[in-house]
């Protein structure tokens, strides 16, 4: 957190290689947790909804309180790290905010979507909510890894850019 | 915000905080749905019921339980106690008992399961009290994010987050104890990330005159 925040250009420069490492075993965290969506069918619709299983079940099914319980680890600290790194980066402010922002607000739908139909039976088109936020949360993950990788060490940043 | 540096890290905080929350809420759920809150819904949860149909705990079922959440929890509380202690918003000595207590009571979670199934099934109070402190101190820490990020006030003689920084000002020079990048800032001093601040001004602040109105 110190080296982010000094931006002191010789200890980003240091910092460069590890950080950039870790950005590409993020994307590979983020590929593959398309790939193994993907292995469980659960990138339709129809298959969304026979993971999750939410029908008669009055406060959201156990498996999307469980994947709920998960994700929320797994994206806070892909949104703490990425967006720290982002920030340390020489990129415009607009941008870091626009992938943030996506990202977030398609992580929360990602979690959030399986629970919907607790709030009244047949709540429609959550399933297509659920893909939209993960599609959301993973593209802008990546182009934030993406950004990152390619900025990350590039210049020092003026503090209060 | 006090720290001007900060600011740009704002949003991945609050994020991170969000999803803190997140997270808590989705385990107390579980906790209730899967295990119960009674005593009894805990025994009948790991040493299995014959109402209900259902097996006690296996070994492997618990480790399955308890292996990602050895490594999760202790990284989240790590990273949530670095930011907070890094910025200071609590003195040393807080930081250091309310990360005791959530460490204590995480790790006290996550054996009483295995306590209660092997050795003493009048555990089921203690996972029940460490689970409810857990989740007490999550919410706190995720407070204490929040007041990182909206400048709460800190108290004098905070932590000294910086202090191997080797730009610390050696012998000579009068030292004292603030809190890193915050108050460093505050002072109006260049912003160098050193954490004992060495400005004239600050014993004044630092110290009030005996019998002056805090």
């Amino acid at each position: 957190m110190r080296f982010l925040v000094n931006r002191a250009p010789d200890a980003l420069a240091r910092a460069r290689p590890p950080v950039r490492a870790f950005l590409a075993f993020a994307v590979l965290l983020l590929v593959a947790g398309a790939a193994q969506r993907a292995a469980r069918g659960a990138l339709g619709p129809a298959g969304v909804e026979a993971l999750y299983r939410p029908d008669g079940q009055r406060f959201g099914s156990v498996a999307a309180w469980e994947a709920l319980h998960a994700g929320a680890f797994l994206y806070g600290f892909l949104l703490l790290t990425l967006g720290s790194l982002l920030a340390a980066s020489p990129a415009s402010p607009r941008l870091r905010g626009g992938l943030l922002a996506v990202s977030t607000a398609g992580a929360l739908l990602d979690l959030g979507a399986p629970l919907l139909p607790a709030l009244g039976p047949g709540f429609p088109g959550w399933a297509l909510l659920h893909l939209a936020g993960f599609a959301a949360a993973t593209l802008g993950l990546l182009a934030a890894s993406l950004v990152a990788f390619a900025r990350f060490g590039a210049q020092a940043r003026r503090p209060d850019a | 915000m006090r720290d001007p540096r900060l600011a740009p890290f704002r949003w991945p905080l609050a994020a991170f905080a969000l999803m803190l929350g997140i997270g808590a809420a989705g385990a107390a759920v579980l906790f209730v749905r899967k295990i119960g809150l009674s005593p009894e819904a805990v025994r009948a949860f790991y040493l299995g019921s014959e109402a209900a149909f259902r097996r006690p705990r296996s070994l492997e079922g618990l480790l399955e339980v308890a292996v990602p959440h050895l490594l999760a929890v202790p990284l989240t509380l790590l990273v949530t106690a670095h930011l907070v202690g890094f910025a200071a918003v609590l003195r040393p000595r807080p930081l250091a008992l309310f990360s005791g207590v959530a460490f204590g009571s995480a790790l006290a979670g996550i054996a009483a399961g295995f306590g209660i199934r092997f050795l003493w099934p009048g555990l089921a109070w203690l996972k029940i009290a460490a689970f409810a402190g857990f989740e007490a101190t999550l919410l706190a820490w995720m407070a204490l994010l929040l007041a990182l990020f909206r400048g709460a006030p800190r108290a004098a003689g905070a932590a000294v987050p910086d202090a191997d920084d080797p730009a610390a000002p050696r012998e000579g020079l009068v030292a004292r104890p603030c809190a890193g990048l915050a108050a460093a800032s505050q002072a109006g001093g260049p912003l160098r990330g050193t954490a004992v601040a060495t400005r004239a001004a600050s014993p004044a602040r630092a110290r009030p005159p005996p019998g002056s109105p805090r």
